[in-house]
Protein backbone atom coordinates (compact mmCIF):
# COMPACT_ATOMS: atom_id res chain seq x y z
CA UNK A 1 0.00 0.00 0.00
CA UNK A 2 2.72 2.60 0.69
CA UNK A 3 4.84 1.34 -2.31
CA UNK A 4 1.69 2.33 -3.66
CA UNK A 5 0.56 5.66 -2.67
CA UNK A 6 4.83 6.69 -3.22
CA UNK A 7 4.74 5.65 -6.76
CA UNK A 8 1.65 7.54 -7.25
CA UNK A 9 2.96 10.43 -5.74
CA UNK A 10 6.04 10.29 -7.33
CA UNK A 11 4.56 10.06 -10.61
CA UNK A 12 2.04 12.80 -10.40
CA UNK A 13 4.64 15.39 -8.78
CA UNK A 14 6.75 14.30 -11.80
CA UNK A 15 4.12 15.19 -14.04
CA UNK A 16 3.47 18.66 -12.32
CA UNK A 17 7.01 19.31 -11.23
CA UNK A 18 7.18 22.62 -13.04
CA UNK A 19 4.50 23.88 -10.41
CA UNK A 20 6.98 23.50 -7.75
CA UNK A 21 9.82 24.82 -10.12
CA UNK A 22 8.49 27.91 -10.99
CA UNK A 23 7.58 28.74 -7.37
CA UNK A 24 10.79 28.12 -6.62
CA UNK A 25 12.13 30.50 -9.37
CA UNK A 26 10.28 33.28 -7.48
CA UNK A 27 11.41 32.89 -4.36
CA UNK A 28 15.06 31.04 -4.22
CA UNK A 29 17.51 33.75 -4.86
CA UNK A 30 20.12 30.90 -6.54
CA UNK A 31 20.43 27.69 -8.30
CA UNK A 32 21.14 26.14 -4.11
CA UNK A 33 18.37 27.59 -2.64
CA UNK A 34 16.21 26.46 -5.79
CA UNK A 35 16.70 22.68 -5.11
CA UNK A 36 16.44 23.36 -1.31
CA UNK A 37 13.01 25.14 -1.45
CA UNK A 38 12.15 22.54 -4.29
CA UNK A 39 13.52 19.77 -2.08
CA UNK A 40 11.49 21.15 1.30
CA UNK A 41 7.96 21.55 -1.00
CA UNK A 42 8.16 18.16 -2.38
CA UNK A 43 8.62 17.11 1.41
CA UNK A 44 6.15 19.12 2.41
CA UNK A 45 3.91 17.46 -0.54
CA UNK A 46 4.24 14.13 0.26
CA UNK A 47 3.47 15.10 4.09
CA UNK A 48 -0.32 15.80 2.51
CA UNK A 49 -0.53 13.59 -0.14
CA UNK A 50 -2.40 11.05 1.80
CA UNK A 51 -5.28 13.55 2.99
CA UNK A 52 -5.48 14.30 -0.59
CA UNK A 53 -8.95 12.87 -1.54
CA UNK A 54 -8.82 14.43 -4.91
CA UNK A 55 -11.63 17.42 -4.44
CA UNK A 56 -9.21 19.56 -6.16
CA UNK A 57 -7.12 18.98 -9.09
CA UNK A 58 -3.72 17.62 -7.92
CA UNK A 59 -2.07 20.84 -9.33
CA UNK A 60 -4.33 23.32 -7.91
CA UNK A 61 -3.43 21.67 -4.23
CA UNK A 62 -0.26 21.67 -5.34
CA UNK A 63 -0.22 25.42 -5.67
CA UNK A 64 -1.32 25.85 -2.09
CA UNK A 65 1.10 23.59 -0.53
CA UNK A 66 3.99 24.94 -2.41
CA UNK A 67 3.05 28.75 -1.52
CA UNK A 68 2.77 27.59 1.72
CA UNK A 69 5.85 26.07 2.30
CA UNK A 70 7.34 28.52 0.13
CA UNK A 71 5.90 31.59 2.02
CA UNK A 72 5.70 30.00 6.13
CA UNK A 73 6.89 26.85 6.23
CA UNK A 74 10.47 27.36 4.79
CA UNK A 75 13.14 28.34 6.81
CA UNK A 76 16.16 29.87 4.68
CA UNK A 77 19.47 29.10 5.00
CA UNK A 78 21.66 31.14 6.89
CA UNK A 79 23.44 32.37 3.25
CA UNK A 80 20.99 35.52 2.94
CA UNK A 81 20.93 37.45 -0.23
CA UNK A 82 20.35 41.02 -0.76
CA UNK A 83 17.33 41.76 -3.75
CA UNK A 84 20.34 43.76 -5.36
CA UNK A 85 22.50 40.92 -5.49
CA UNK A 86 20.34 38.25 -7.20
CA UNK A 87 21.07 37.51 -11.15
CA UNK A 88 17.77 37.62 -12.98
CA UNK A 89 19.83 35.00 -15.36
CA UNK A 90 17.68 32.73 -14.31
CA UNK A 91 14.72 33.99 -16.19
CA UNK A 92 15.13 32.60 -19.62
CA UNK A 93 13.93 34.85 -21.89
CA UNK A 94 13.32 34.01 -25.24
CA UNK A 95 15.29 36.79 -26.94
CA UNK A 96 15.16 36.03 -30.91
CA UNK A 97 11.18 36.53 -30.75
CA UNK A 98 11.67 39.94 -28.95
CA UNK A 99 12.85 43.17 -29.99
CA UNK A 100 15.32 44.98 -26.97
CA UNK A 101 12.87 47.54 -25.93
CA UNK A 102 10.67 44.30 -24.97
CA UNK A 103 13.39 42.43 -23.74
CA UNK A 104 14.55 44.99 -21.51
CA UNK A 105 11.04 45.78 -20.72
CA UNK A 106 10.80 41.87 -19.61
CA UNK A 107 14.38 42.33 -17.77
CA UNK A 108 13.11 44.98 -15.73
CA UNK A 109 9.87 43.06 -14.66
CA UNK A 110 11.25 40.50 -13.27
CA UNK A 111 13.81 42.27 -11.56
CA UNK A 112 10.41 44.24 -9.98
CA UNK A 113 8.93 41.12 -8.97
CA UNK A 114 11.60 39.83 -7.24
CA UNK A 115 11.41 42.77 -5.31
CA UNK A 116 8.32 42.12 -4.12
CA UNK A 117 7.70 40.85 -0.48
CA UNK A 118 6.75 37.28 0.24
CA UNK A 119 2.93 38.01 0.02
CA UNK A 120 2.66 39.98 -3.24
CA UNK A 121 5.22 37.94 -4.81
CA UNK A 122 2.36 34.64 -4.12
CA UNK A 123 -0.08 37.00 -5.66
CA UNK A 124 1.51 37.89 -8.50
CA UNK A 125 2.43 34.22 -9.04
CA UNK A 126 -1.11 33.35 -8.98
CA UNK A 127 -1.69 35.99 -11.50
CA UNK A 128 0.82 35.08 -13.66
CA UNK A 129 -0.61 31.83 -13.71
CA UNK A 130 -3.49 32.68 -15.25
CA UNK A 131 -5.36 31.56 -11.85
CA UNK A 132 -9.34 33.37 -11.31
CA UNK A 133 -9.42 35.77 -8.31
CA UNK A 134 -11.33 32.96 -6.64
CA UNK A 135 -8.80 30.74 -6.33
CA UNK A 136 -5.85 33.29 -5.71
CA UNK A 137 -8.47 34.61 -2.42
CA UNK A 138 -8.87 30.59 -1.35
CA UNK A 139 -5.56 29.95 -2.11
CA UNK A 140 -3.99 33.11 0.33
CA UNK A 141 -7.03 32.68 2.77
CA UNK A 142 -8.39 36.25 2.15
CA UNK A 143 -11.48 37.25 0.35
CA UNK A 144 -11.83 37.93 -3.25
CA UNK A 145 -12.69 41.94 -2.81
CA UNK A 146 -9.46 42.21 -1.19
CA UNK A 147 -7.59 39.75 -3.73
CA UNK A 148 -8.48 42.02 -6.36
CA UNK A 149 -7.63 45.14 -4.23
CA UNK A 150 -4.51 43.96 -3.17
CA UNK A 151 -3.44 43.02 -6.92
CA UNK A 152 -4.21 46.44 -8.23
CA UNK A 153 -1.95 47.89 -5.76
CA UNK A 154 0.81 45.41 -6.85
CA UNK A 155 0.29 46.37 -10.31
CA UNK A 156 0.85 49.99 -9.11
CA UNK A 157 4.01 49.46 -6.65
CA UNK A 158 5.48 47.51 -10.09
CA UNK A 159 4.56 50.69 -12.14
CA UNK A 160 6.47 52.61 -9.77
CA UNK A 161 9.44 50.46 -9.70
CA UNK A 162 9.75 50.36 -13.76
CA UNK A 163 8.87 54.01 -14.12
CA UNK A 164 10.35 56.27 -11.02
CA UNK B 1 -1.80 47.23 -17.38
CA UNK B 2 0.51 45.94 -20.32
CA UNK B 3 3.39 45.48 -19.10
CA UNK B 4 1.54 42.50 -16.87
CA UNK B 5 -0.12 41.07 -19.54
CA UNK B 6 3.23 41.50 -21.35
CA UNK B 7 5.09 39.19 -18.25
CA UNK B 8 2.23 36.74 -18.36
CA UNK B 9 2.76 35.65 -21.90
CA UNK B 10 6.42 35.56 -21.60
CA UNK B 11 6.38 33.70 -18.11
CA UNK B 12 3.71 31.03 -19.47
CA UNK B 13 6.37 30.22 -22.62
CA UNK B 14 9.68 29.73 -19.60
CA UNK B 15 8.37 26.25 -19.12
CA UNK B 16 10.98 24.84 -21.57
CA UNK B 17 13.78 26.41 -19.41
CA UNK B 18 12.49 24.91 -16.40
CA UNK B 19 14.99 22.05 -14.93
CA UNK B 20 13.60 18.26 -15.56
CA UNK B 21 13.92 15.90 -12.39
CA UNK B 22 13.78 12.01 -12.99
CA UNK B 23 11.14 9.87 -11.15
CA UNK B 24 14.45 8.58 -8.95
CA UNK B 25 15.32 12.30 -8.72
CA UNK B 26 11.90 13.08 -6.38
CA UNK B 27 12.18 9.61 -5.25
CA UNK B 28 14.71 10.27 -3.46
CA UNK B 29 13.49 13.54 -1.92
CA UNK B 30 10.77 12.06 -0.41
CA UNK B 31 12.83 10.32 1.84
CA UNK B 32 14.62 13.07 3.15
CA UNK B 33 13.72 14.68 6.02
CA UNK B 34 12.01 18.26 6.36
CA UNK B 35 13.46 21.26 7.87
CA UNK B 36 10.69 23.39 7.82
CA UNK B 37 9.80 26.09 10.98
CA UNK B 38 7.16 23.80 12.49
CA UNK B 39 9.64 21.14 12.88
CA UNK B 40 12.02 23.82 14.59
CA UNK B 41 9.79 24.88 16.83
CA UNK B 42 8.75 21.21 17.49
CA UNK B 43 12.24 20.07 18.45
CA UNK B 44 12.93 23.38 20.67
CA UNK B 45 9.73 22.68 22.67
CA UNK B 46 10.88 18.60 23.31
CA UNK B 47 13.97 19.81 24.29
CA UNK B 48 12.73 22.21 26.61
CA UNK B 49 10.42 19.62 28.32
CA UNK B 50 13.10 16.99 28.55
CA UNK B 51 15.36 19.80 30.25
CA UNK B 52 12.41 20.76 32.27
CA UNK B 53 11.90 17.07 33.39
CA UNK B 54 15.85 16.33 33.50
CA UNK B 55 16.05 19.63 36.40
CA UNK B 56 13.22 18.29 38.67
CA UNK B 57 14.56 14.87 37.85
CA UNK B 58 18.63 16.10 39.13
CA UNK B 59 17.22 18.48 41.97
CA UNK B 60 15.72 15.56 43.59
CA UNK B 61 18.26 13.43 43.35
CA UNK B 62 21.35 15.48 44.20
CA UNK B 63 19.50 16.64 47.16
CA UNK B 64 18.64 20.54 46.53
CA UNK B 65 15.55 20.04 47.35
CA UNK B 66 16.95 18.91 51.16
CA UNK B 67 18.02 22.80 51.41
CA UNK B 68 14.64 23.27 51.38
CA UNK B 69 14.30 21.77 54.55
CA UNK B 70 17.71 22.92 55.73
CA UNK B 71 16.24 26.44 56.00
CA UNK B 72 12.61 25.31 57.39
CA UNK B 73 10.87 24.98 54.44
CA UNK B 74 8.18 21.21 54.58
CA UNK B 75 8.56 18.70 52.56
CA UNK B 76 4.63 18.95 52.00
CA UNK B 77 5.76 22.54 50.24
CA UNK B 78 7.88 20.55 48.29
CA UNK B 79 5.67 17.65 47.14
CA UNK B 80 2.96 20.94 46.12
CA UNK B 81 5.60 22.57 44.41
CA UNK B 82 6.48 19.54 42.09
CA UNK B 83 2.93 18.51 41.48
CA UNK B 84 2.28 22.14 40.51
CA UNK B 85 5.10 22.21 37.67
CA UNK B 86 4.41 18.73 36.61
CA UNK B 87 1.07 19.75 36.23
CA UNK B 88 1.72 22.89 34.27
CA UNK B 89 4.53 20.46 32.17
CA UNK B 90 1.82 17.99 31.61
CA UNK B 91 -1.33 20.84 30.26
CA UNK B 92 1.12 22.41 27.87
CA UNK B 93 2.04 19.11 26.16
CA UNK B 94 -1.33 18.34 25.68
CA UNK B 95 -2.00 21.61 24.43
CA UNK B 96 1.10 21.46 22.18
CA UNK B 97 0.31 18.57 20.28
CA UNK B 98 -3.26 19.46 19.61
CA UNK B 99 -1.94 22.63 18.21
CA UNK B 100 0.85 20.76 16.46
CA UNK B 101 -1.55 17.89 14.67
CA UNK B 102 -3.58 20.95 13.31
CA UNK B 103 -0.66 22.57 11.16
CA UNK B 104 -1.37 21.18 7.68
CA UNK B 105 0.11 22.65 4.70
CA UNK B 106 -3.12 22.21 2.29
CA UNK B 107 -5.06 24.90 4.73
CA UNK B 108 -4.96 28.61 3.20
CA UNK B 109 -1.79 30.63 3.59
CA UNK B 110 -3.65 32.63 6.29
CA UNK B 111 -5.25 30.31 8.37
CA UNK B 112 -1.42 27.79 8.11
CA UNK B 113 -0.02 31.06 9.95
CA UNK B 114 -2.47 31.44 12.13
CA UNK B 115 -2.02 27.93 13.28
CA UNK B 116 1.67 27.87 13.58
CA UNK B 117 1.55 31.29 15.41
CA UNK B 118 -0.36 29.37 17.82
CA UNK B 119 1.40 26.82 18.79
CA UNK B 120 4.15 29.33 19.21
CA UNK B 121 2.05 31.05 21.71
CA UNK B 122 1.31 28.23 23.80
CA UNK B 123 5.12 27.70 23.95
CA UNK B 124 5.57 31.27 24.75
CA UNK B 125 2.91 31.22 27.22
CA UNK B 126 4.67 27.77 28.84
CA UNK B 127 7.79 29.27 29.13
CA UNK B 128 6.38 33.05 30.35
CA UNK B 129 4.77 30.66 33.21
CA UNK B 130 7.63 28.84 33.72
CA UNK B 131 9.42 32.03 34.59
CA UNK B 132 6.98 33.35 36.41
CA UNK B 133 6.64 30.32 38.68
CA UNK B 134 10.55 30.51 38.89
CA UNK B 135 10.57 33.87 39.75
CA UNK B 136 8.20 33.38 42.49
CA UNK B 137 9.47 30.68 44.03
CA UNK B 138 12.51 31.99 43.96
CA UNK B 139 11.21 35.03 45.80
CA UNK B 140 9.44 32.88 47.82
CA UNK B 141 12.79 30.80 49.16
CA UNK B 142 14.89 34.25 49.66
CA UNK B 143 12.10 36.00 51.31
CA UNK B 144 11.68 33.25 54.06
CA UNK B 145 15.89 32.66 54.12
CA UNK B 146 15.50 36.73 55.52
CA UNK B 147 12.83 36.86 57.65
CA UNK B 148 11.99 33.34 58.92
CA UNK B 149 14.99 31.09 58.75
CA UNK B 150 17.00 30.39 62.00
CA UNK B 151 19.57 28.82 59.83
CA UNK B 152 19.80 31.85 58.22
CA UNK B 153 20.22 34.19 61.01
CA UNK B 154 22.75 32.15 62.67
CA UNK B 155 25.14 32.06 59.03
CA UNK B 156 24.43 35.56 59.31
CA UNK B 157 25.58 36.02 62.84
CA UNK B 158 28.68 33.91 62.13
CA UNK B 159 30.32 36.37 59.06
CA UNK B 160 32.52 39.16 60.26
CA UNK B 161 30.07 42.01 58.83
CA UNK B 162 26.57 42.61 59.72
CA UNK B 163 25.27 43.15 56.32
CA UNK B 164 21.66 45.18 56.70
CA UNK B 165 18.48 43.17 55.50
CA UNK B 166 17.56 45.54 53.22
CA UNK B 167 21.18 44.93 51.00
CA UNK B 168 20.44 41.30 51.29
CA UNK B 169 17.13 42.32 50.28
CA UNK B 170 18.06 44.13 47.38
CA UNK B 171 20.41 41.51 46.29
CA UNK B 172 18.63 38.55 46.47
CA UNK B 173 15.88 40.93 43.94
CA UNK B 174 18.60 41.78 41.65
CA UNK B 175 19.54 37.63 41.55
CA UNK B 176 15.84 36.91 40.82
CA UNK B 177 15.52 39.54 37.99
CA UNK B 178 19.28 38.49 36.17
CA UNK B 179 18.34 35.15 36.14
CA UNK B 180 14.81 34.92 34.65
CA UNK B 181 16.17 37.92 32.40
CA UNK B 182 18.98 35.92 31.01
CA UNK B 183 16.55 33.07 30.55
CA UNK B 184 13.68 34.75 28.73
CA UNK B 185 16.32 36.72 26.84
CA UNK B 186 17.47 33.40 25.52
CA UNK B 187 13.73 31.87 24.38
CA UNK B 188 13.53 35.44 22.47
CA UNK B 189 16.10 35.26 20.77
CA UNK B 190 15.47 31.37 19.56
CA UNK B 191 11.33 32.38 18.87
CA UNK B 192 12.44 35.48 17.66
CA UNK B 193 14.88 34.53 14.86
CA UNK B 194 12.63 31.31 14.12
CA UNK B 195 9.60 33.40 13.40
CA UNK B 196 10.63 36.78 12.47
CA UNK B 197 9.75 36.25 8.61
CA UNK B 198 6.38 34.37 9.71
CA UNK B 199 5.23 37.38 11.59
CA UNK B 200 6.24 39.54 8.96
CA UNK B 201 3.95 37.86 6.15
CA UNK B 202 1.36 37.26 8.65
CA UNK B 203 1.11 40.86 9.24
CA UNK B 204 1.10 41.59 5.47
CA UNK B 205 -2.08 39.25 4.94
CA UNK B 206 -3.79 40.70 7.77
CA UNK B 207 -3.51 44.18 6.18
CA UNK B 208 -4.99 43.21 3.45
CA UNK B 209 -8.05 42.42 5.37
CA UNK B 210 -8.13 45.80 6.77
Amino acid sequence: MDKELEHSFVSDLEEHQNIVHKVCRLYAPDAESHNDLFQEITIQLWKAYPKFRGESKFSTWMYRVSLNTAITLYRKSKRTIKTADIEISDFKISAETYDDVVEEKLKLMYTAVKQLNDIEKALVFLYLEDKSYKEIADTMGISEVNARVKMNRVKTKLKKILNP
Amino acid sequence: MDELELLKKDWQKQEASLPKLSYDDIYKMILKKSSSIVKWIFVISIVEFLLMVGLEITARFNGTYDTYEDIGLSSEFNVVLSCISFGILIYFMVQFYKNYRRINATDSAKVLMENILKTRRAVKRYVFINLSFMAIMLLFVFNYMLFYSQEFEVLQQASDRDVPIYVLGIAFLMIVIVVVGAIGLVYYMIYGLLTRRLKKNYKELEKLEL
